[in-house]
């Protein structure tokens, strides 16, 4: 029970100070906003209507039940009035709290207090929609209500589930039965059969040329930088997930790969005019180049040290690009206009030619990096993400596969990075800051480091999701910082985890040989 | 020795190496050259404020750089966040200051006077606190929540959730108080732009207040740290944690508190750090502390990660080689950041325990 009541407390100041930290940044609006818009509960059509107050009620039932269900984390075979105690501890400490919050923030907001000077996110609109338009009093006592009535709901779900384990035991089987089903010979047999994989190709590469048709420019914009960050994801998948060397300034090549195709191609500065085609082949060789001469120098490094050079090299990139020094090369701050687009029948690429190339090139990278992974170069890698010095004793040349590694992984940037310029017509230095590196290490790493499918769930969840949710655009790197956060904690491995290749023990009389064949 | 050269292989990474520090080398030698004895563009009057700036902010950077020296020199990982760390302290130290001089505190003589003229020296002390201490609490929590649960877990593990925490901080700082830059509030005492004015070389350079101040205050925190880390006994058992964490563990000492103790120190020495870039510097945001973070890192690993007179000395260094290089060099002062990362790559490709560090086992390397 003391635990019950301590779990309870906890979990309660956590839920606490998370609503107030929310309500101070104004996410508790915003949240209530994409509340209304997943249920179609969104204003009316008048300008002045207000957003319905139930949106609001469901954010909060929502952090209740939370609240709720952390209090008992973990306690799967106490007695029902145990879990009810600490669903209650935690829904009074957090509704009080939240109580306090309201009151306090609420009574000085109607009193004339401005909070806009120092927290500018706590717009007096938005607290008048935060009190139900209504008394600060009866509003916090709304807030504690739900809080301890979630909180409760979510603590007796919980213990629902936790019955006699039946919820794991489910669990297992389930887990059980999808193993057996993957492992089980048909299947396999279906898997390795040549005729499905290539229909199955076929199938996904027919519904892949039709969707860029089906779904309008504005979806092609987002997608193809779903794709573009897919590309970058698979570069940096080469070098952080498969050789194990955490590089900080992948941003660099970007910038390469995309400032020599727009140099190459731009009528300002230089007006070289090169073939499209050449000048991609150029981006993708100085970009490699240049992985070549960061590389050489400092990728015996090890771990921490390498991060913060690598970081250094893409801050010098982008200093430098905008520098009185390069101007006279780069156009300086104003950037590269102009930029080169490829050309079909005569015409200039539309969004889909776009769509369509970026899908080829995705599938195409796609495609290398599993080939990459399972042959003896990947393998060479995976040894050295795992252990070094093992690596070194088993005959790896580490130093070198580290900087093949580095090689690819800056190709797929320059890559990138000339298809980014062309999509947009447009580069300048500040395309290019650390945030595009953080973004794309984010991909590889909620991902899952070294799985290919990882990386592309990764560029959706990270890169599409927050195109659709436009509320959250300013909350966006708020969020990936969280994430990182809770993702080394609770799942290091990624969404979805790269499979482990299993080698399968000798069974039989296949052991009997080998054991003879070892022992003369 | 001999033989040391003789076993030296020469691969493609060495003879880069070399041909680096060679031209390096020879471009240093004609810059100083240029400056020394070519046609002078920089008077005596312009060194000295060039020096004057190197000082006071090569105390900062090494005040926060004496953060990342204490919690590698025992987790062995980079804390990612430690300039995110210093930005909070800035934080409050506006606020407190922001506060004192809201406070009315009538004297016979001035009827509109503030609590923060009034008493300055109060309304300061009270302002380092309030900065140190919401850095300290912040240290705290980034240990309990980011890093304490990754104990023992890869190397790479805690540094990505390090990373983690910095872009949190630095966007929740963002989202509560805004994204424009915000102005000190000074007590009249060390009002900005005001000072001493020293003659040199028949001109005359002004030592300002908010310097002198800064620049004497790193160094008695400094001095007092070296206190604390070489007489108490929670510096012995820092120490000791340092050493060796198991053995400390089997002297009775708790580990973990230790750990959290460093953090709370470090986080005090960063939040001093960044109420006086304040002080000193007058506009911030949060962005304020990103590039003071990775220079302060720099200044650590030139002085010799994990070795905190190292930490000290490489701060001033660095600052020192920041406002003196680009005059040296012949650069544009645009590329003042360029220095401290091109310093960093080169102390890392030539030397990378650092000016004073020993040479580490592979295990902590």
């Amino acid at each position: 029970m003391k635990t019950a009541l301590k779990k309870g407390l906890s979990s309660g100041v956590v839920f606490g100070i998370v609503f107030i930290f929310l309500l101070l940044i104004g996410l508790i609006n915003v949240g209530s906003m994409m509340v209304g818009d997943l249920l179609g509960n969104t204003k009316g059509l008048a300008y002045n209507d207000p957003l319905p107050t139930s949106n609001l009620l469901a954010v909060l039932a929502i952090m209740g039940l939370l609240a709720g269900i952390s209090a008992r984390k973990g306690e799967d075979e106490s007695k029902w009035w145990v879990s009810f105690l600490g669903g209650l501890t935690a829904g009074l400490v957090s509704g009080i709290l939240a109580w306090l919050a309201i009151w306090v923030t609420e009574t000085m907001s109607i009193d004339g207090v401005n909070f806009q000077t120092y927290l500018p996110n706590m717009d007096p609109n938005d607290l008048n929609y935060l009190r139900f338009y209504s008394t600060p009093v009866a509003a916090a006592n709304t807030y504690l209500v739900y809080f301890v009535v979630f909180s409760l709901i979510g603590s007796a779900l919980k213990w629902l589930f936790s019955i006699n384990g039946w919820f794991a035991k489910c669990w297992q089987v389930c887990r059980e039965g999808v193993s057996t089903w993957k492992e089980s010979k048909n299947l396999k047999g279906v898997l390795e059969n040549r005729w499905v994989m290539l229909v199955a190709f076929l199938i996904v590469a027919v519904v892949l040329y039709f969707l860029p048709l089906a779904w309008g420019s504005y979806w092609n914009y987002i997608m193809g930088t779903v794709a573009i960050y897919v590309l970058l994801g698979l570069g940096l998948n080469i070098i952080v997930g498969y050789s194990g060397q955490l590089v900080l300034g992948y941003v660099a090549f970007f910038a390469v790969g995309a400032y020599t195709f727009a140099l190459l191609t731009a009528p300002e500065p230089h007006g070289i005019g090169l073939n499209l085609w050449l000048a991609v082949g150029a981006a993708v060789l100085t970009s490699t180049a240049t992985g070549f001469l960061i590389g050489l120098p400092i990728l015996n490094l090890r771990g921490d040290y390498l991060a913060i050079v690598t970081l250094g090299f893409g801050e010098i990139i982008r200093i430098l690009i905008r520098s009185d020094i390069l101007t006279v090369l780069t156009n300086g701050p104003k950037g590269v206009t102009n930029v080169g687009q490829p050309t079909l029948n005569g015409e200039v690429f539309s969004d889909v030619n776009y769509m369509h190339l970026l899908l080829l090139l995705v599938l195409i990278g796609l495609f290398i990096a599993k080939r990459l992974k399972d042959s003896r170069t990947g393998r060479a890698w995976i040894a050295i993400r795992e252990d070094e010095t093992v690596a070194q004793a088993t005959g790896v040349n580490t130093y070198r596969y580290k900087i093949l590694a580095l090689l690819l992984g800056a190709a797929f940037a320059g890559l990138a990075g000339a298809m980014f310029a062309s999509r947009n017509q447009f580069t300048g230095p500040e395309d290019f800051t650390m945030m595009v590196s953080i973004n794309v290490l984010c991909i590889v790493i909620v991902g899952g480091m070294g799985s290919l499918p990882g990386v592309v769930l990764g560029a959706f969840v990270l890169k599409g999701l927050p195109e659709l949710l436009r509320e959250l655009e300013d909350y966006r790197l708020l969020v990936f910082g969280a994430l990182l956060v809770v993702m080394m904690i609770v799942r290091p491995e990624g969404l979805w985890p790269a499979a482990r290749v299993k080698f399968k023990k000798p069974s039989g009389k296949q052991a009997k040989d080998l054991a003879t064949e070892v022992e003369q | 020795m001999i033989n040391k050269l003789r076993n030296l292989k020469l691969t493609p990474g060495l003879i880069l190496r070399l041909l680096v520090g060679l031209v390096v080398l020879i471009y240093l030698g004609w810059r100083i050259y240029q400056t020394a004895f070519g046609e002078g563009i920089y008077g005596p009057d312009t060194w000295m404020r060039f020096l004057i700036t190197g000082l006071v902010v090569g105390g900062m950077y090494a005040l926060i750089a004496i953060g990342y020296t204490l919690v590698y020199g025992i987790l062995f990982m980079i804390n990612f966040a430690h300039g995110e760390v210093m930005m909070l302290g800035t934080f409050a130290g506006y606020f407190a200051l922001e506060a004192f001089s809201a406070i009315p505190a009538p004297s016979a003589a001035d009827q509109g006077l503030s609590f923060l003229n009034a008493n300055p020296v109060i309304a300061l002390l009270l302002t380092f606190i309030a900065g140190a201490g919401v850095s300290a609490l912040m240290g705290y929590l980034l240990e309990r929540i980011a890093y304490r649960p990754l104990r023992g877990a890869p190397r790479l593990v805690p540094l990505i959730s390090a990373i983690g925490a910095s872009i949190f901080l630095q966007n929740a700082a963002q989202l509560l108080f805004g994204p424009q830059r915000r102005q000190y509030q000074n007590p009249d005492l060390l009002w900005r732009g005001t000072g001493w004015m020293i003659p040199v070389g028949g001109k005359e350079v002004m030592l300002t207040y908010t310097g002198l101040f800064s620049f004497v205050l790193s160094i008695l925190l400094m001095v007092a740290l070296f206190i604390l880390v070489k007489k108490t006994k929670l510096g012995k058992s820092m120490r000791a944690v340092a050493e060796n964490k198991q053995a400390a563990a089997l002297m009775g000492i708790d580990v973990d508190s230790v750990i959290s103790k460093t953090f709370i120190i470090s986080g005090i020495l960063a939040g001093a750090a960044g109420v006086m870039w304040g002080i000193h510097n007058g506009l911030f945001n949060h962005y304020v502390g990103f590039l003071p973070g990775i220079k302060a890192f720099t200044a650590a690993v030139l002085g010799g990660i994990g070795n905190i007179p190292g930490a000290m000395m490489g701060g001033m260094l660095l600052g020192l080689l920041e406002s003196l290089g680009p005059a040296l060099l012949g650069l544009d002062f645009q590329l003042k950041d360029v220095i401290a990362f091109t310093i960093l790559i080169l102390v890392l490709i030539f030397k990378p325990s650092g000016l004073l560090g020993e040479a580490l086992s592979e295990e902590k390397v």
